[in-house]
C-alpha cells in the first residue's frame, strides 16, 4: 500500500519535497467525483499519465493504455496511485544510486528511505542501503537493512552476500560465513562469492578460533604462574630443589611471555584479527564500491 | 497399504540449520531402510527408518562447510556427500566411519551421484565438466566436458547407458557413458536446473528449474514431451517413483507435489513444510516419500500403491 504513514524503518525520515507532493496528490485524488470539477480531474489524470509514462521508460513498466477511459477512471484510481508510487520509488532509487556512486552516502540513504516509504516491499532498496551503511561504518543499521532484504527476497543471493559483509563489519564472523554459504548455495556460479567473500570469512573464522585458543593457553599459563606447585611450602628446602623450582618457574614465565609476544593484529575495523598475510591468503573483497541492484 | 496420500511422520529439528539434501537407501543384506540428510550445519545424519519412525543412527562430522548433496550406493552400504568445502567424502553406513575424502578442487563438487554399479561417483564442476571419481581409487578417473556453464545437477540412467547434467544457464546435456560422447544438448530452461531424474525404464528425463517449470523429455529422441506448471516458485528437486507411474517435486513455494507420469497432472500437493523444500526422494518400492528443507524438518509421506 502506498501510505506515507507506514514507517518500517527506524531513524528519522525527512519529509522532503517529494513526500509532500505525494501527500498533496493523494488528497487531491480523493476528491475526485466530489467537489473537483471534471476539467481539473482530467487535467490531473493527463498529467499523471504523462508523468508515469515518462518514468516508466527504462523501468520495464507496461505501457499505459492508449485511450484513457474516463468512465472507469475512478475505479482505476488505486492502480494509478500504486503505479505512481512504484515510479516515484524507482526514480528515488536511481537517484540514490547515483549519489552513492559520487560518495554522497547520507544523501543516498535519504533518497532510499523515501523510496522505502513508497514501496516498503522492495528488497533492493534495503540491500543498497545496507551496502552504503556498511561503508559508513554504521554496522548495526547495515545488518538490520540487509536482514530485511534477505527476508523480503530469500532467494536473492545478493541480499545474503550484503548481509554477510555487514555481519563481518560487525565482527560476527560465524554468522557471515553462514550468510555467504546461503548465497553460494543459491548462486554457485558467482565466483567472487567463493573466492572473495566465503574464503575471506573462513580465514577470519580460523584466525578468531586461533585467537580464542591462544587466549585460553595464555590464561592457563598465567594460572600456572600463580599457582606454581613448587611454591607450595613444605618448609624443607634443599638448595637443589629450590634451584629446580626457580628454573621451572622461569621456564613457565618464558612460555607465558612467549605466548604474549605472538602477534595478533587487529585490523582497521578493530573487530577482526589478522596475522601477517602470505601471498596465497585470501584477501578481503575488493568490490567495496556500491553496486546498483535490482531490475 | 494406504489408499491415499498422507503425511506419516515428522522429525522436527532434525539438524541445527537448513537441510539441503536427502537420500533414501536400502541395505541389500538385511533389507533395513536408511535415510541420510545433509545440512548447512556441516553434518550428515544417518537415520534408520523402521516401525514408521526415524531413529538417528550416526552424525557424520568432517565437512568444514554446508553439505550440498548426498547419495547412497545401490547396495545400501556406502554414502557419498559433497560440501561447499570442495570435498567429497565416502562413509561406511554400518560403522558410521569415513572411508575416503576426495579433494575435488575449489567449486568443483556439487551434486553427487553413484553410478548404477556403484563403482563411480559423478559430480558437476564450475567449468562445465562432469568429473567421475572411482569409489575404490578415490581419484578422478574420467571427465566429460559439456563446454558449458556450472553444472548443478547430475543423474545416471538406471540402465547405465546415459548420464544427464543440468547447468546453471538451463542447458541439459546427455552423454553416452560407454563412449563418453555427448549425445544431446537441449536448451531446456532459461534458468538454473537444480535437479533432474530418469524414469526407472530410462526412457524419460524429468528436469526442475528456477523458472518454476518441470519438463519431461523423451531420452532417445531428445524430444520435449511435456511442460508442467503448478509450483509458484523455483522447483528445487525432482525424483521418479520406482514403479514408473509417478514422480515428485519440491519447491521454494514450500510445497511437495506428486505428478502422474502418463497424464502429467498433479495428483497431490503436500503443504506441510514451513519453508523452502530443498530435497525430495522416494523409497525403494515407491510407497513412501521423504522431504526436507530450510525448516530443518524431515517429513515422510505415505503413497497409495
Amino acid at each position: 500500500m502506498c501510505t506515507v504513514a507506514s514507517e518500517p524503518h527506524k531513524g528519522k525520515v525527512e519529509r522532503s519535497e517529494n513526500a509532500c507532493i505525494l501527500m498533496a496528490s493523494f488528497g487531491w485524488k480523493r476528491k475526485v467525483g466530489e467537489k473537483v470539477s471534471k476539467a481539473t480531474v482530467q487535467l490531473f489524470e493527463a498529467e499523471a499519465e504523462a508523468e508515469a509514462e515518462a518514468e516508466a521508460e527504462g523501468a520495464g513498466h507496461e505501457p499505459d493504455d492508449d485511450e484513457v477511459d474516463w468512465l472507469h477512471a475512478i475505479k482505476r484510481r488505486r492502480e494509478v496511485l500504486l503505479e505512481d508510487c512504484a515510479a516515484k520509488s524507482k526514480r528515488l532509487k536511481d537517484e540514490g544510486a547515483l549519489l552513492a556512486e559520487e560518495g554522497r552516502h547520507w544523501e543516498a540513504i535519504r533518497r532510499w528511505d523515501e523510496a522505502i516509504q513508497l514501496t516498503p516491499e522492495d528488497a533492493a532498496l534495503y540491500e543498497m542501503k545496507s551496502q552504503v551503511l556498511t561503508l559508513l561504518q554504521e554496522v548495526f543499521p547495515a545488518v538490520q537493512a540487509a536482514e530485511t532484504a534477505a527476508k523480503l527476497r530469500p532467494l536473492w543471493w545478493a541480499a545474503w552476500q550484503t548481509l554477510g559483509r555487514a555481519q563481518l563489519s560487525l565482527g560476527e564472523v560465524d554468522l557471515a560465513v553462514r550468510s555467504f554459504q546461503v548465497a553460494v548455495h543459491l548462486c554457485p556460479s558467482e565466483r567472487p562469492l567463493w573466492e572473495e567473500d566465503l574464503s575471506w570469512a573462513q580465514m577470519l573464522q580460523r584466525q578468531s578460533r586461533e585467537m580464542h585458543e591462544k587466549a585460553r593457553q595464555e590464561e592457563e599459563a598465567r594460572q600456572q604462574l600463580l599457582h606454581a606447585p613448587e611454591l607450595v611450602p613444605d618448609y624443607d628446602f634443599e638448595s637443589d630443589e629450590v634451584v629446580a623450582a626457580c628454573t621451572a618457574i622461569a621456564e613457565r614465565q618464558k612460555r607465558y611471555e612467549g605466548l604474549r609476544k605472538t602477534a595478533v593484529l587487529v585490523d582497521a575495523r578493530g573487530t577482526v584479527v589478522t596475522t601477517p598475510e602470505s601471498k596465497d591468503n585470501p584477501s578481503p573483497p575488493q568490490s567495496q564500491f556500491v553496486k546498483a541492484r535490482g531490475p | 497399504m494406504s489408499t491415499q496420500y498422507s503425511i506419516l511422520f515428522k522429525q522436527e529439528h532434525a539438524h541445527d540449520d537448513a537441510i539441503w539434501t536427502t537420500a533414501w537407501g536400502q541395505n541389500e543384506k538385511d533389507r533395513t531402510e536408511t535415510i541420510i540428510t545433509g545440512s548447512l550445519d556441516d553434518t550428515v545424519k544417518v537415520w534408520k527408518w523402521s516401525d514408521e519412525k526415524l531413529e538417528l543412527q550416526w552424525t557424520l562430522e568432517g565437512h568444514q562447510l554446508g553439505v550440498v548433496s548426498v547419495d547412497i550406493s545401490h547396495n545400501g552400504a556406502l554414502a557419498a556427500s559433497s560440501s561447499l568445502d570442495a570435498h567429497i567424502r565416502l562413509w561406511d553406513l554400518e560403522s558410521g566411519k569415513q572411508v575416503k575424502s576426495m579433494d575435488a578442487g575449489p567449486v568443483d563438487a556439487w551434486t553427487v551421484a553413484f553410478s548404477p554399479d556403484s563403482k563411480y561417483i559423478a559430480t558437476g564442476s564450475h567449468l562445465g565438466k562432469v568429473n567421475i571419481f572411482g569409489v575404490d581409487s578415490g581419484k578422478k578417473e574420467h571427465s566429460l566436458d559439456t563446454r558449458g556453464k556450472f553444472i548443478l545437477s547430475i543423474a545416471y540412467s538406471p540402465d547405465g547407458k546415459y548420464l544427464a547434467s543440468g547447468a546453471i544457464d538451463g542447458i541439459i546435456n546427455i552423454f553416452d557413458i560407454a563412449t563418453g560422447k555427448l549425445l544431446h544438448t537441449l536448451e531446456g530452461h532459461a534458468m538454473p536446473i537444480r535437479s533432474l531424474t530418469f524414469s526407472p525404464d530410462s526412457q524419460l528425463l524429468v528436469t526442475a528449474s528456477d523458472d518454476g517449470y518441470i519438463k519431461i523429455y523423451d531420452v532417445q529422441h531428445a524430444n520435449l514431451a511435456g511442460t508442467l506448471s503448478g509450483h509458484a516458485s523455483w522447483v528445487l528437486n525432482v525424483a521418479f517413483s520406482p514403479d514408473d507411474t509417478h514422480f515428485v517435486s519440491s519447491s521454494s513455494d514450500k510445497s511437495v507435489k506428486v505428478w502422474d507420469a502418463s497424464s502429467r497432472a498433479c495428483v497431490n500437493t503436500f503443504f506441510d513444510h514451513q519453508d523452502q523444500v530443498w530435497s525430495v526422494k522416494y523409497n525403494g518400492n515407491g510407497s513412501k516419500i521423504v522431504s526436507a528443507g530450510d525448516d530443518r524438518a524431515i517429513h515422510i509421506y505415505d503413497c497409495p500403491m
